[in-house]
């Protein structure tokens, strides 16, 4: 048998995987987009007017907007914290191994838990971070974060962010520490302090690494619901209400697939254009 | 080569390069990382009612197991094993799946072999959430809904494409010289693969199987839609046996979120460096 032979049989259960599990469904996902099904009426082509419903629908744009502000929230957030922290380990050298392995213990803990988790800690009632806040004074009196929309938007974000700064933080700490020591010195021998060379060698040299993080990470969060839906489940008055929730809502709540399907094809085509966007800036550098 | 600075921005430039500053700054980030986990598993130690006073304690005032006891005579042990026999079976799978596939793809490339490799990437980008009603429809008609073997097929889409990847940048570093050397000496591409490849590149496999496991193990919006009951759903949807509509059981709560979050703690600290080298490997490919 010819190599190439061998190759294409041994990996064919891969092939056949992705054209069932993949290919199929996703003919499907575009399929169900442009036909009624509702569980009610015979099943029809219905042309674009699906995606019209959608679109006129009055929680869409709201959703849309609530999962522009949660995705950005949470990729700043989490780059921000990975870079900092990544950089903190980056300059030890006692406890790094202990400082990194407690950093990237919140990976472990599923995102339901960790909504819950939060939920929990903010809770007005019982909330350990809620007390801190209030005898700090930071909030006057006990506040309940869950019906406050913007306190909701930024705890889901802080809930959400908690678990993802561990991969951000490990692909920071990854480029940082491919930078060769000589870049440091030649520079502190010219006379750059620590701002300079950070800003001149560590930021623009991890710029890959940081940029493939941020990627992944806010590609995960435009789409993930765990967190909000063990938080919030959209509210309070739809203030973090996105898209993946209206998009379990007409599958559980209106049992409307058709508008379901448009719904999923525009949140594919978002992340598509998104994420298209960015792989090409990262390749070209 | 720079311009001077002014005092300001000495004092700040100071401050940051002091060697203190980064044990500083990990201190509170670790407070931050790992308080929330402290406080569940402390809380998960507190009688019900200590759970619900205000002002909040930390410690438990008089450490008890009865929530421990309580989530043992409800439905968790039950979604624990669902969860078990559903990661098991998934990582099986995925393995079995992934790695004839990705040592046809590195090793034996043949034509549209780089297509189908950047069809699995391209695969990564599509929301799982966009194919939930594809996937309702296609388990409805199968009669796999409410079942582990519908679950199991849904959760080898979510980390398929990736654990290919992972798996072949560990088979694309072995050298092809060892596979000729044993394929002189007799053995068929197949026993060469099993006997030499797959041995050498164990540290691999099992980062593989071990975000395989992981991710299933996390799983939690598939199985809240395709599952009904606790004799099928897993941990992540039997978390929710505590959350009533007006009261929550906080203790009982942590005590599960402690089990939730156990095995992925212990694989963390036993086989971390592992799990790293897999998820960078697999992530750099992009």
């Amino acid at each position: 048998m010819k190599d190439s032979r061998f190759g294409f049989l041994v990996s064919l259960p891969g092939t056949i995987y992705v054209v069932l599990l993949v290919a199929f469904p996703l003919g499907l996902l575009f399929w169900l987009s442009f036909v009624r099904f509702d569980f009610i009426n015979p099943i029809i082509f219905v042309g674009l007017e699906n995606y019209i419903r959608v679109y006129q629908d009055r929680v869409f744009l709201l959703a849309l907007q609530n999962t522009i502000i949660y995705a950005t929230g949470v990729t700043v957030f989490t780059m921000l914290a990975g870079i900092l922290m990544a950089a903190a380990v980056s300059r030890i050298r006692r406890f790094s191994t202990f400082f990194r392995t407690l950093i990237i213990l919140p990976w472990a803990v599923p995102l339901v838990v960790s909504g819950l988790v939060w939920r929990w800690m903010l809770d007005p009632g019982v909330g350990i971070y809620n007390y801190l806040l209030n005898i700090s004074g930071i909030f006057k009196g006990t506040i309940n974060i869950f019906g406050d929309p913007n306190l909701a938007m930024i705890a889901c974000i802080v809930a959400d962010s908690w678990t993802k700064i561990p991969f951000m933080f490990i692909m920071v700490l990854a480029g940082i520490q491919s930078i060769s020591p000589d870049l440091y010195e030649a520079a502190r021998v010219d006379g750059a302090n620590m701002i300079q060379s950070f800003k001149n060698i560590t930021l623009p040299l991890s710029q890959k690494s940081i940029l493939t993080g941020v990627l992944i990470n806010s590609m995960f969060s435009f789409r993930t619901i765990d967190a909000i839906w063990a938080m919030t489940r959209g509210g309070p008055a739809k203030a973090t209400y996105v898209l993946g929730i209206q998009l379990i809502d007409y599958l559980i709540k209106y049992q409307n697939l058709g508008l379901g399907a448009a719904l999923g094809v525009i949140m594919l085509i978002l992340v598509s254009m998104f994420s298209s966007v960015m792989v090409y800036y990262l390749l070209r550098r | 080569m720079m311009p001077a600075p002014d005092s300001k921005s000495n004092i700040v430039v100071r401050i940051i390069e002091h060697s203190l500053t980064p044990y500083i700054v990990l201190l509170l980030s670790v407070l931050f990382m790992v308080s929330p986990i402290l406080l569940m598993f402390l809380n998960s130690f507190k009688s019900m009612a200590e759970a619900l006073a205000w002002p909040p304690t930390v410690f438990p005032a008089r450490p008890t197991l009865e929530s421990y006891i309580r989530v043992f005579n409800s439905s968790v042990p039950l979604t624990m094993r669902n969860s078990l026999i559903l990661s098991l079976s998934t990582t099986t799978l995925v393995l079995a799946i992934a790695l004839p596939t990705a040592y046809g793809l590195s090793k034996y490339p043949f034509k549209g072999s780089k297509a189908i490799l950047i069809f699995y990437l391209a695969s990564r980008i599509i929301p799982p959430i966009s194919l939930l009603i594809p996937f309702y429809i296609m388990l409805s008609m199968l009669n796999l809904i409410n079942t582990h073997l519908g679950l199991i097929l849904i959760y080898t889409y979510i980390s398929l494409p990736l654990i290919i990847w992972v798996v072949k940048g560990f088979f694309d570093e072995f050298p092809k010289d060892l596979i000729d050397a044993a394929l002189i000496d007799g053995c068929s591409r197949l026993g060469a693969f099993a006997r030499v490849v797959l041995p050498t590149s164990a540290v691999g496999v099992a980062a593989a199987g071990i975000i395989t496991f992981l991710w299933s193990w996390n799983e939690f919006l598939y199985p809240m839609v395709f599952t009904s009951s606790t004799a099928v759903g897993p941990l992540t949807t039997g978390v929710y046996e505590f959350v009533g509509d007006e009261v929550i059981e906080w203790s009982s709560l942590s005590a599960v979120g402690m089990f939730a979050s156990l095995p992925a703690i212990i694989f963390f600290i036993l086989a971390q460096k592992y799990i790293i080298a897999g998820l960078t490997k697999g992530a750099l490919k992009l």
